[in-house]
């Protein structure tokens, strides 16, 4: 069964690929047809069921690189948006790897040293004064400090760092061409983590951004696809999100 | 990945304002984020800070019959402890409480089990004027006995260009300390992609560790904030069995003086007052029995465990948490009880043993045996309660549910990138 381009089809452009000889799924997932190379060469198709590209004297996926892929990519591409003129695109403007403001931290202490004798840091208000540390105020559960906070900050944007550098990097996605997913979405850009669940085509059911992205990682990256609760995956779904921090949550768009 | 030596040589940058140095350059497992949290921009420590601190810190001559210095509770070949339950300062004088590796205590937000003290340099202060620990009567008397020294004399000259005082003392032995970080452990090389550094067992224990054991309500710790301690203080029933905690109470009540840090210091190392923990610095009612939650960053080298060395391996530990605690009206509402079997406990202290720095691998080996070999000596151990099977924590906590699955088995936890082929 061939997913066709209707105007509802969300305008997500990926690169499909046709697994060569493998087995046919059991699931009901739509699967894409590739036509094959009277050479033998390689041939990658895109997510619109349609459009393909035959690589011209590659026999053997592995051999292709980081280079050549991004070529493929670009080429596939803009036959794309030759073809889709009109799809809800976005122009791609400068998206700066997390947009989240990196947190400030709170100064450690804000005393000098000081000059002269004992200081009454043992009294807990004193304390708290001076370095915004954690001074437990007669409870422990919520009693959190600007120390606290800044490390959550600090810590969500760690996982939002990986997640960066998961998407940057065909190995780490297990990707057999070479590709990767900034490829087809540098910076992020057209994958609407905003619009989930919506029904993906390609899926032929309601997806999260999970699932789609691991519809990504088995057909244009052509790897394995990720256990939901693999830290890879959680790092990517954190860096989706923050490129598009701010956007309206618009579940079911197209 | 190949391991950085914790005390390698560091590459200071140069000095980006007059006084302030940059960040020196961290082993994996050592987090810049915490630091710049840690350490505000003028207390970054110099090479010549350093170098005085590191003299100090092992100088006898601190102390009022010149036979304890810092280095005598704080060995640097034990990771910066003593190994002993409690420290013994001079005239063989012991006192109430485990001596805490300086060991990222540059990243605490308070120093001292009980929190009264806000900064390295104020923690420095204290010891050196405590009667059992280092006795010298007064800063003047520290400060005299410096300047009688010719060395420290163009020493300091040189560093702070003055006469040697003890605030500068104190910020050198600061400066020495905040370069004791300590990352470089099995952990975190797992944590950073390597799949292999981390043995079956050892990621059994992470799982539980996160999970049923519930470990991470205190001790929750990632590449960011790497210390395993949320740095806030906890009575979990430790030495319970010993005190009747109101009655102490309202007798402390009656003796604290708020913000006499000294007269604090001097409580909590020599009398029955020191089991109230950081009630004693804030007078408050909940903070009875209340103690810092410590790092767990080579926790495997740094026992006798507790802030009064009660416990004496981690097996020992776990057995503790394992029942819920010791029952007291001021036990902390996060204790349960956690139906932890005998293999878990042995994932989980396998896991914590994980978190040693490369350099100690050798005492590692050694503590580990040594903890090993007492396996079976469990005063802290009550199966029956710790399943849930005997006894009624009230309303503290739930019989435990042993049919939660262990977390490692689903493949949670795994490594965030899939180690090099």
């Amino acid at each position: 069964m061939n997913a066709r381009k209707t105007s509802g089809i969300a305008a997500l452009a990926a690169l499909g690929l046709l697994s060569l000889g493998a087995a046919p799924r059991k699931d009901e997932a739509p699967k894409h047809q590739v036509p094959r190379s009277k050479d033998g060469d390689v041939v990658i198709a895109l997510c619109d069921g349609e459009t393909t590209l035959e690589v011209d004297g590659v026999k053997d996926p592995s051999k292709i690189d980081r280079k050549k892929a991004q070529e493929i990519s670009n080429h596939l591409m803009s036959e794309w948006r030759k073809k889709n003129p009109n799809a809800h695109w976005d122009d791609p403007a400068p998206v700066l790897l997390a947009n989240a403001q990196p947190p400030t931290p709170p100064q450690a202490t804000k005393a000098p040293v000081a000059n002269q004798g004992q200081s009454a840091s043992s009294n807990a208000d004193a304390v708290q004064k001076k370095q915004d540390a954690n001074v437990q105020a007669g409870h422990t559960y919520g009693a959190f400090s600007a120390r606290d906070e800044a490390l959550w900050k600090a810590s969500a944007e760690q996982i939002v760092q990986e997640g960066h550098k998961v998407f940057h990097d065909a190995k780490e996605l297990g990707s057999t061409v070479a590709v990767s997913c900034d490829m087809c979405h540098p910076d992020a850009s057209n994958t609407h983590p905003e619009t989930y669940p919506k029904y993906q085509v390609q899926l032929g059911r309601v997806a999260l951004l999970r699932d789609m992205i691991n519809w990504c990682i088995e057909n244009p990256v052509r790897g394995k696809p990720l256990a939901e609760d693999d830290p890879r995956m959680k790092a990517m779904e954190a860096y989706i999100y923050a490129q598009r921090k701010g956007v309206k949550l618009e579940y079911g768009k197209h | 990945m190949k391991a950085l030596t914790c005390m390698a040589v560091l590459a200071w940058g140069g000095t980006a304002l007059a006084g302030e140095a940059s960040p020196p350059k961290f082993p994996i497992g050592v987090s810049a984020a915490l630091y710049d949290i840690s350490v505000p921009p003028d207390r970054r420590p110099t090479p010549e800070r350093v170098a005085l601190g590191e003299k100090l810190f092992n100088d006898k001559r601190l102390s009022a019959d010149d036979s304890v210095s810092c280095a005598t509770c704080h060995d640097p070949k034990r990771a910066f402890t003593d190994g002993k339950a409690t420290s013994v300062g001079i005239k063989n004088q012991v006192g109430q409480r485990n001596s805490p590796t300086v060991l990222n205590a540059l990243f605490a937000a308070t120093q001292f089990w009980d929190g009264r003290a806000g900064t390295l340099e104020e923690q420095a202060m204290l010891p050196i004027l405590n009667p059992i620990e280092m006795g010298m009567p007064s800063p003047e008397a520290v400060v005299a006995k410096v300047k009688g020294i010719p060395e420290y004399r163009t020493e300091f000259q040189k560093v702070f260009g003055r006469e040697p005082n003890y605030d500068d003392l104190a910020s050198a032995i600061a400066a020495f300390e905040r370069m004791q970080f300590s990352g470089n452990a099995r952990f975190d090389r797992f944590l950073a992609g390597d799949a292999k550094a981390l043995n079956a067992s050892e990621k059994r224990g992470w799982a539980l560790f996160n999970g049923k054991a519930r470990c991470n309500t205190c001790h929750a710790g990632n590449a960011v904030s790497p210390l395993f301690s949320d740095q806030k203080f906890h009575n979990i029933g430790i030495a319970a069995h010993k005190q009747d905690f109101p009655k102490l109470a309202a007798e402390a009540l009656k003796i604290v003086r708020t913000g006499d840090e000294k007269q604090i210091d001097e409580l909590a190392l020599e009398t029955k007052f020191s089991e109230l923990g950081r009630f004693l610095v804030t007078k408050n009612e909940n903070d009875i029995g209340g103690f810092k939650t410590p790092t767990l960053r080579n926790v495997g080298v740094t026992g006798p465990y507790m802030h009064d060395g009660s416990l004496t391996t981690l097996w020992d530990v776990v057995d503790h948490y394992n029942k819920g605690g010791i029952a007291n009206p001021f036990l902390d509402g996060g204790m349960q009880r956690l139906g932890l079997t005998e293999p878990e406990i042995d994932d989980l202290v396998a896991f914590m043993f994980a978190l040693t720095a490369d350099d100690f691998s050798q005492l590692e080996k050694q503590e580990l045996a040594r903890q090993r070999a007492r396996k079976n000596i469990r005063p802290e151990r009550d199966t029956a309660a710790a399943l849930g099977k005997k006894g009624n924590l009230g309303d503290l906590a739930p019989n435990p549910n042993l049919d939660i699955k262990n977390p490692a088995e689903l493949g949670l936890y795994g490594p965030v990138r899939s180690p090099e082929k």
